[in-house]
């Protein structure tokens, strides 16, 4: 009896051992698969803004260097959408940045422009909860048609201060397939590396910065939103005016971020895309781990 | 209990194995070597094959690492991308990492094998730690085996350094960064530094063409042979000296009890080979890992978020980034900081680890020779000086993470560091006195971590009846916990420590 009762464990032990490590590879590929692509509709959308004479103009920048007009989108000038707008900001904006954009507890509006707010909204950054957070990518709050009434909204009040800000800059359009029609992804690679990874990792992935402040990845973002940040420069990453980066420059390296976070991993899985400490992760929890476990069962055990 | 067709097979598969002894016999003489080598007796307790998974890993690592050498280019000339990677196309690069890029993108299962190079890699060290912990925490390196506890580590070191080079040689963005920085630690040695690290690189970094000569003779040469000249030393020594075995019934310091070489044990040895080289070549086909062309071709100006060295090198880049800025000087010299957590750390630690069977010895006032081993809990001090390292070594390399922790928990890096800097200490004082404690309360209640007592072996005979062996001895002799109890002439021998094998 005494036998039955204490041999019962030893054949439990086994299959605790395995449910553990399924729960861990299971962890370990949840993490490794790749973040979900962004839907169609949604990168049509961050473009069906942009009119055709701003791609065109982009892209005879490439051909001509260093074009002196970004192609930007339209904003709309109507006074019903403005009023619109107008509803909106008071509703969702102004108890921090004041009546008419004039600041209060967050920063003045005066002199943002349409790209800033454009930037913000569509990326789910505004509105914040309270004015100490770090704005951070998230679900955009207003639709489409809201964003597009608050940014004539800020637009109207920018223009009328005499300060219109940056407009809003459009980006040729997305190059994932392999053909010969995209030259500027070298270029992009090349600006990238020089100005962006720094903070953002080469794979685009985000990092850390000092004072708590968050390095977000750039997966989600389209060209657009990545043509604005790098204009805008969303606090605290800085802003790269034209003397800076030329408007050939940003529409590379919005191309080669898309490019590098739509192009899927060669290789396979990509661990998050976070380097070597995944890596070593998986080397040791996967690859020791599954190891360790058929040793376990080739071997006697006691 | 065997059928005829299993009768007659094993028979022929016998006249085979004679007829092939006898062959090689006439023409070596070899039959009384190959019949004791083929005899000898392994025991089979699973955390004693770990060793083994490092081994075979090494052996994967030198077939992957030919293929590799065959298109891996050493040279720094400057040459220009024209290829399928586009986003690189038209960029200049040394030839060192076109080659690799080459090598990924054009070579025949080229990328397939450089991941499983690189994975094999991880999996060696990790092994290889693994292994050195299960000879720690259970006393094997204690007399006659202190001498192979030495080449063992030296073994554990060369790896890293070799780890390093490999890591070093592709000339993408995380090997330039992680030269840098080596660089700059050699160059903070006192009086030495910069000679040295001039030395080596044959001029200011990045170094001239020279460089990647050397690297690649390093890693390509040097150290595979160093590695494979100390594996001989180390296998040789426990063929000499036998392996040692956990206490158990039937278990004397002068016995080995397990499985024969041949047939038995060759036969499991050889289905981890399989194991291993499915895990590795699976991870490379399945798993990216170093995605050189991402980091691009290493530019001093440029640099990379989440940089950080491989994972067996990631307490010393924690070590770095957890010391603090203090200044020593004298006599109008400094000396520079990343000279104490990149040198004087890892000497300290290795001189320890080094040190640690002659401590042991004087610790325990236990000088004699030991082929049975210790469980953990019944040196608790010991058990409890291991966890500690573990934790200290875990609490580091947890440091080389802190921008990645701190991205995905959203807490401040400095907050980070300075849990990480406290509890550099404190995480292994706590965690030694709990294993302390725990060893302890178990050596009382006699019981198994995470399993209870095994009572013996259940038997069914011809008859259909149950019976159960060895519970006798879970009373007898109760350190025996789940060994088998009795001999099974299939599968266990016993051989006499420096005699004849005995028949099983």
């Amino acid at each position: 009896m005494t036998s039955h009762s204490t041999s019962r464990p030893r054949i439990l032990a086994g299959p605790a051992a395995l449910v553990a490590v399924a729960l861990a590879l299971f962890s370990v590929l949840v993490w490794a698969l790749p973040a979900p692509a962004q839907p169609k509709s949604q990168l049509k959308t961050s473009q069906s803004g942009a009119s055709q004479s701003g791609v065109s103009k982009v892209a005879a920048g490439t051909v001509a260097r260093g074009a002196k007009t970004l192609g930007t989108v339209k904003v709309s000038t109507d006074p019903a959408v403005i009023t619109a707008g107008q509803q909106l900001y008071n509703l969702h904006c102004e108890s921090c940045h004041g009546p008419g954009g004039v600041g209060a507890k967050a920063p003045q509006l005066l002199d943002v422009g349409p790209a800033a707010v454009d930037f913000m909204l569509t990326t789910g950054r505004m509105p914040l909860n309270s004015v100490t957070q770090q704005p951070l990518p998230g679900t955009p709050y207003f639709n489409k048609t809201e964003i597009a009434e608050i940014v004539a909204y800020i637009n109207f009040v920018d223009v009328s201060h005499g300060t219109p800000g940056v407009g809003i800059p459009t980006v040729p359009p997305s190059c994932t397939k392999e053909s010969a029609t995209c030259p500027t992804l070298s270029e992009g690679n090349e600006l990238f590396l020089m100005n962006c990874s720094q903070c953002h990792d080469a794979s685009g992935a985000g990092g850390m910065l000092s004072h708590g402040y968050v390095v977000p990845s750039l997966r989600q973002a389209t060209k657009r939103q990545i043509a604005e940040a790098i204009r805008v420069g969303p606090r605290p990453m800085p802003g790269f005016g034209p003397g800076q980066l030329t408007n050939q420059e940003v529409a590379a390296i919005a191309d080669y971020v898309y490019y590098l976070t739509h192009s899927g991993n060669r290789g396979g899985f990509g661990i998050a895309n976070f380097g070597p400490v995944p890596e070593g992760f998986v080397a040791i929890i996967f690859g020791l781990g599954l190891l360790l476990l058929v040793a376990r069962v080739i071997g006697n055990r006691g | 209990m065997s059928t005829v067709a299993e009768r007659s097979a094993a028979r022929k598969r016998a006249l085979l194995e004679e007829k092939v002894l006898d062959e090689l016999d006439d023409r070596l003489g070899s039959s009384k070597w190959l019949r004791s080598a083929l005899d000898k007796v392994f025991p089979d307790h699973w955390s004693f094959m770990v060793g083994e998974i490092a081994m075979y890993s090494f052996v994967i690592l030198i077939v992957t690492g030919v293929y590799l050498a065959l298109f891996y280019s050493p040279s720094s000339a400057v040459v220009v991308y024209h290829g399928p990677y586009r986003p690189l196309d038209g960029q200049k690069m040394t030839q060192a990492f076109e080659s690799v890029v080459n090598l990924s993108f054009s070579v025949r299962a080229g990328l397939v094998m450089r991941q499983a190079h690189h994975w094999a890699a991880n999996i060696f060290l990790a092994a290889v730690a693994f292994h050195m912990g299960r000879v720690f925490f259970t006393g094997a390196f204690r007399k006659p085996r202190e001498l192979n506890w030495t080449i063992g580590l030296t073994l554990l070191i060369v790896a890293m350094l070799e780890g390093f080079s490999g890591y070093s040689l592709p000339d993408d963005l995380l090997s330039g960064s992680g030269l840098r920085v080596v660089f700059s630690i050699i160059q903070s040695i006192p009086f030495v530094g910069v000679w040295l690290a001039f030395t080596l690189w044959g001029g200011a970094f990045p170094g001239t063409s020279v460089f990647f000569t050397r690297l690649f003779v390093i890693h390509e040469f040097l150290f595979p042979l160093i590695l494979l000249g100390l594996l001989g030393a180390h296998l040789g020594m426990l063929w000499h000296q036998k392996h040692t075995d956990f206490p158990g019934p039937g278990k004397t310091e002068h016995n080995i009890v397990g499985s024969r070489l041949w047939p038995q044990y060759a036969v499991k040895s050889a289905a981890l080979l399989t194991f291993i080289a499915a895990v590795i070549f699976g991870l490379g086909g399945f798993v990216q890992i170093n995605p050189i062309w991402v980091y691009g071709p290493y530019n001093p100006a440029r640099g990379s978020a989440g940089t950080q060295p491989d994972w067996y090198v990631g307490w010393l880049d924690g070590a770095l980034r957890l010391w603090p800025h203090w200044e020593f000087r004298s006599f109008g010299h400094e000396i520079a900081n990343p000279f104490f957590p990149g040198i004087l750390l890892p000497g300290i630690v290795f001189t320890a680890m080094y040190a640690w069977p002659a401590i042991d010895r004087r610790l325990f006032a236990d000088y004699g020779e030991h082929n049975l081993l210790d469980r953990p809990r019944d040196k608790p001090l010991r058990t409890a000086v291991g966890v500690a390292a573990l934790f200290f070594f875990a609490d580091l390399t947890v440091a080389s993470a802190t921008d990645l922790i701190g991205n995905a928990l959203n807490v401040s890096f400095e907050l980070l560091i300075e849990i990480l800097q406290y509890g550099s200490f404190v995480a292994p004082i706590v965690a030694g006195v709990v294993a302390y404690k725990v060893c302890v309360l178990l050596q009382v209640q006699n019981a198994h971590p995470i399993q209870r007592p095994v009572g013996g072996v259940m038997v069914r005979d011809a008859r259909g009846a149950f019976h159960t062996l060895g519970a006798e001895h879970a009373h007898a002799a109760p350190e025996g916990n789940g060994h088998e109890a009795a001999a099974d002439s299939e599968e266990t021998a016993l051989e006499a420590a420096g005699g004849e094998p005995a028949p099983g």
